[in-house]
């Protein structure tokens, strides 16, 4: 009796020890932050961040050797076997369904609002398998963690936009360099099956907690609504994992005022008890009259604070405004300093013409860094290139320009510039583009309805930093995705094809031949011997 | 007809039961020089035709003997030689070129001169045109308009013009050399034949660099015509780099350099009867291939590398962009299984080279013609042609008069490319800009494209043939065995 109540308490002793080992080396929190929009709709914010501490991501150069066991109380594993198996230093994925209306609602507070899904992840270089075997490797798992089409982000739209998208972490001082891959595909459409995968990663799934207010049937009824998954080091923190989803509903539908129950059809039951902070932080309204209740934790620069944790549950929090909504002055002035319009012109199947228009709204000139990362469908003619400036023809405006040329079947195009617009100006680009005719194989099945073609991503500059040393800041803005209309082949004859071509070949083969392989003679027309 | 020929011509023969190609008679002719003056009466009057029986039609088409050849050259290179060009050259001047520019039947993916300008705005830009997919031009295309040559504005203009304007000189040349004259009344003609012929005019309005391919061309079959050997082989080594499937015109031109361009298509004859020494063939294919090689290097230096082959030359063979054309590679490899791509690839691709030896045999004794017959296989059958392809066989025929009286069948010919011709544009048009016709309409009129080509092809390899058993003769019919 006396080893085996040792063993036992030996064994709570060390399990007690490594979960206290396990809670102080990772700590979770979770954030909802909902704000009301000038135009009367509610963009919330959901944000879990799970940190594990002092822990470093791995050294590519270490692929080749086993790996250290991975041990996590609420780092979520699925995800951290991924990160070691491929050696990712900091990745980024962002799954969004409609357009973020930048104009009305400001800049999102997560920046990755592309249309569809777009991915990309900061590698370090030098392992045995190189960093695209690798980059493939984590798309196909990620494709199988989220149950989205990430497979399809292939080489023919993988891309490397350094400039743009720079790392939100650190990178290790490992004495290797780091590079970035990037893809995004804007005909992926997020749903539950995405979601459902999502709530997974965290530790108290969707049962308490800020996250028992992730309710499908309403989130995906928002007019924009987006998941996405961050991992990044920092020096001094460590590993951090951060899945937030974003959503733009629209109360006015149902009524003026929102709360939890208008919102998500759900209230807050109980508190996620691994959580170290659980927060509710709703953006007080600079118009209008209006109560919120219940009454908040705490209220600061403009930010109502709920703690999760003390309120009362279930946890309600309603704005009821004092009569009827009405729109604030000038609520259709853009919100941001910059306005973004690009369009696919022209109704050729063979040709086009791309324009991007850019209305600077400040008082000062604005440089932005303009990102197109096209399929190899649309081929630029960068010699068509002419940027208008108020009307005026001024190619000077553009600087800085790189370009990696398309590859047809393999490789999309990178076209990378900087743009000065003046203040209160307006910049029109327009660039020639040809539509490329594809084997009828390369057809998705649903040929007639186009492809969908990526956002480009324009980053505007401080306007203090010196142009060539300045660094973009991380507030990207995405333009919608376009679709673009290939001329398609008919499907249904390839067969009668390869058969009328052969034919008229050979026809024309076995009448050269005949006429050369056969002698000329004379015959004597019996008729006209006869007389 | 037939009558009034033998009123005309009692010499000629009556009846002809049966023709070996061996055993017609033979007329031996002098080796021509087109540097010797010849005396103007002795070559006026009679008709320039060798061989059995010449028709009427065909003499009356030769230079009549009320005009000198000095008249006629002066009236060619003075009045209708300049004004047909500066027609032309007043027609690019206009705003014509910008908007034929992209269209696809006057040039394709390796002639198009969006593509070169924008290869040249890499180039200059310091991005390797060839590291991406749409520049497939050739390296001294891209040297040369990157330096000297104008590649925008009228500079342009005046650049294609005069292609198309030295293309004619050389057809001209050519069929002096043939007729061993110095001038001809025909040689306005001719000219007018290869400057208003639209399929030759519009591709060189829409600046398609298959201008440049079709003048080299004549270029190197005026040299060899004049015998001047290492102009040929040059021209042709220029030639082939900027489009391989030229390759297919050595071997006629090779003979054309032992032999000489005078039509003996009325009397042929093998070639060992002339006495060509083939081992002398060795020092002109080693120059050929001293000459690729020099252009092959001289290219890789100036793009930096290598990567121009697959783009240029690689191209032709793998066809990777399949925007409509004139031809018959690119909707059957837009329809075709993935699995069978690369064996229907070398089918087309070797389908070209088998019509060399047989036409090259059979008419071993009129090189020029077989080279003009595989100019017609090309423009029928090459991977990315473009309107001026075929083009130049049509105007080429205007040095062959002799074969008029004995085509096949002309009109049907003739309507078949006035009826692709008119629905080519039209089906383009519909399916790609209008939206009311699918890729099967202009598929179906490039395949009455290439049936008129084929039709053309046949009608000149009959008459080529035919020409040799002499005229109709009432009571008797010609056939084949």
């Amino acid at each position: 009796m006396r080893p085996g109540w040792i063993a036992r308490a030996l064994l709570v002793i060390s399990l007690w020890h490594s979960s206290l080992a396990s809670c102080e080396g990772e700590q979770f929190d979770e954030k909802l932050t909902i704000k009301s929009l000038r135009d009367g709709k509610v963009v919330s914010k959901f944000t879990f961040k799970t940190l594990l501490k002092g822990e470093s991501p791995r050294d590519p150069r270490t692929l080749g050797v086993d790996d250290v066991s991975q041990h996590y109380t609420v780092f979520p594993l699925a995800l951290g076997q991924i990160l070691r198996e491929y050696a990712v230093t900091e990745l980024h994925l962002t799954l969004n369904a409609g357009n973020w209306n930048y104009d009305r609602w400001g800049y999102p507070e997560e920046p990755g609002v592309g249309t569809g899904a777009e991915l990309w992840a900061w590698m370090g270089d030098g392992a045995q398998s190189s960093i695209d075997d690798r980059w493939e490797g984590l798309r196909n798992a990620l494709a199988g963690l989220f149950c989205a089409s990430l497979g399809s982000l292939d080489e023919q739209r993988t891309t490397s936009p350094a400039r743009s998208f720079k790392p939100e972490g650190d990178l290790p001082d490992w004495g290797i360099p780091h590079q970035i891959r990037h893809a995004s595909l804007p005909s992926e459409h997020v749903c539950t099956e995405n979601l459902t995968p999502f709530l997974k990663l965290l530790p108290c799934k969707s049962l308490s907690g800020i996250a028992s207010l992730l309710n499908p049937h309403r989130l995906f009824d928002a007019d924009w609504h987006g998941m996405s998954v961050h991992v990044l080091w920092r020096e001094d923190e460590g590993v951090e994992v951060r899945l937030s989803f974003q959503s733009v509903s629209d109360p006015l539908r149902l009524s003026l005022n929102w709360s939890f129950r208008t919102l998500f059809d759900r209230t807050i039951d109980r508190t996620c008890p691994v959580a170290q902070s659980s927060h509710v932080e709703v953006t007080l309204p600079t118009f209008g009259t209006y109560n919120i209740n219940p009454e908040s934790t705490s209220v600061a620069k403009g930010h109502a604070n709920f703690d999760v944790a003390i309120a009362a549950k279930p946890l309600d929090i309603n704005l009821q405004w004092d009569g009827d909504f009405e729109y604030p002055a000038g609520f259709d002035s853009p919100l941001t300093t910059l306005s973004v319009q690009r369009t696919l012109r022209g109704s050729s199947q063979a040709r086009g013409q791309l324009s991007l228009v850019l209305s600077n709204h400040r008082g000062e000139a604005l440089h932005v860094v303009y990102l197109e990362t096209m399929p190899w469908l649309i081929q630029f003619y960068l010699h068509t290139l002419k940027i208008h400036i108020n009307g005026l023809l001024r190619n000077d405006a553009m600087s800085e320009m790189s370009y990696i040329p398309a590859v047809p079947h393999a490789r999309p195009a990178t076209f990378q510039c900087v743009l000065a617009i003046p203040p209160g100006g307006t910049l029109h680009l327009t660039i020639d583009v040809a539509k490329a005719f594809l084997r009828y194989t390369e057809h998705p099945p649903d040929a007639q309805r186009g492809w969908d073609l990526p956002p480009a991503i324009l980053t505007p500059f401080e306007p203090s930093h010196n142009v060539s040393l300045s660094y973009p800041t991380h507030k990207r803005i995405y333009t919608p995705a376009l679709l673009v209309d290939l001329a398609t082949p008919d499907f249904s004859m390839p067969y009668n094809v390869i058969i009328f071509t052969c034919s008229l070949i050979a026809f024309i083969f076995g009448s050269v031949f005949n006429l050369l392989t056969r002698k000329f003679v004379v015959i004597q027309i019996e008729s006209s011997k006869e007389e | 007809m037939i009558v009034d020929f033998h009123r005309e011509n009692p010499n000629a023969a009556r009846r002809i039961s049966f023709i070996e190609f061996d055993s017609l008679p033979f007329v031996p002719i002098p080796k021509p020089l087109t540097d010797v003056v010849l005396p103007p009466s002795s070559r006026s009057g009679s008709s320039p035709l060798v061989g059995a029986s010449p028709s009427k039609r065909a003499s009356q088409l030769m230079s009549s003997p009320k005009a000198g050849p000095s008249q006629n050259a002066a009236f060619h290179l003075g009045i209708a030689f300049p004004s047909l060009v500066i027609g032309r050259l007043l027609l690019e001047l206009t705003s014509l070129p910008a908007l034929v520019k992209d269209n696809q039947q006057l040039s394709s993916a390796l002639t198009s001169y969006s593509n070169l300008q924008e290869g040249i705005y890499l180039f200059r830009n310091g991005v390797d045109p060839y590291s991406g997919g749409s520049f497939r031009h050739s390296p001294l295309y891209l040297s040369l308009f990157a330096t000297i040559l104008p590649v925008t504005g009228a500079g342009s203009s005046i650049l294609w013009t005069l292609c198309d304007a030295l293309g004619a000189w050389a057809l001209v040349n050519i069929w002096r050399a043939r007729q061993r004259v110095l001038s001809s009344q025909r040689d306005t003609l001719v000219t007018a034949v290869y400057l208003l012929n639209p399929y030759i005019f519009l591709p060189n309005l829409a600046h398609s660099t298959s201008s440049f391919e079709n003048t080299l061309m004549l270029f190197s079959l005026m040299f060899a015509s004049q015998g001047r050997v290492s102009a040929a082989l040059l021209s042709f080594a220029l030639l082939v780099h900027l489009s391989l499937s030229s390759i297919v015109i050595l071997t006629p031109l090779l003979l054309l350099l032992l032999l000489n361009p005078i039509s003996r298509l009325a009397s042929p004859k093998p070639l060992r009867s002339f006495g060509v020494d083939f081992k002398s063939l060795i020092p002109y294919v080693g120059e050929f291939i001293l000459y690729i090689s020099a252009l092959t290097l001289a290219s890789t230096s100036v793009s930096g590398g290598w990567a121009w082959i697959p783009q240029t030359w690689g191209a032709s063979l793998t066809l990777p962009d399949l925007t409509p054309n004139t031809g018959l590679w690119w909707y059957f490899f837009t329809e075709m299984f993935d699995h069978f791509r690369p064996f229907f690839l070398m089918v087309f691709s070797v389908h070209l080279v088998i019509y060399i030896a047989p036409i090259c045999i059979k008419f071993q004794y009129d090189p020029l013609y077989a080279a003009f017959l595989l100019i017609g296989i090309l423009g029928t059958f090459k991977a990315y042609p473009t309107l001026s392809d075929p083009g130049l066989f049509l105007s080429m025929i205007a040095i062959f008069p002799e074969i008029y009286p004995y085509f096949r069948h002309p009109i049907v010919t003739a309507l078949l490319h006035l009826h692709a011709a008119l629905l080519m544009p039209l089906f383009n048009h519909l399916w790609l800009n209008q939206g009311t016709g699918n890729a099967n309409f202009y598929y179906a009129s490039t395949l009455v494209f290439a049936c008129s080509n084929g039709a053309a092809l046949v009608d000149c390899i009959w008459a080529g043939l035919r020409i040799a058993i002499g005229a109709d003769n009432e009571g008797y019919a010609v056939a084949q065995e």
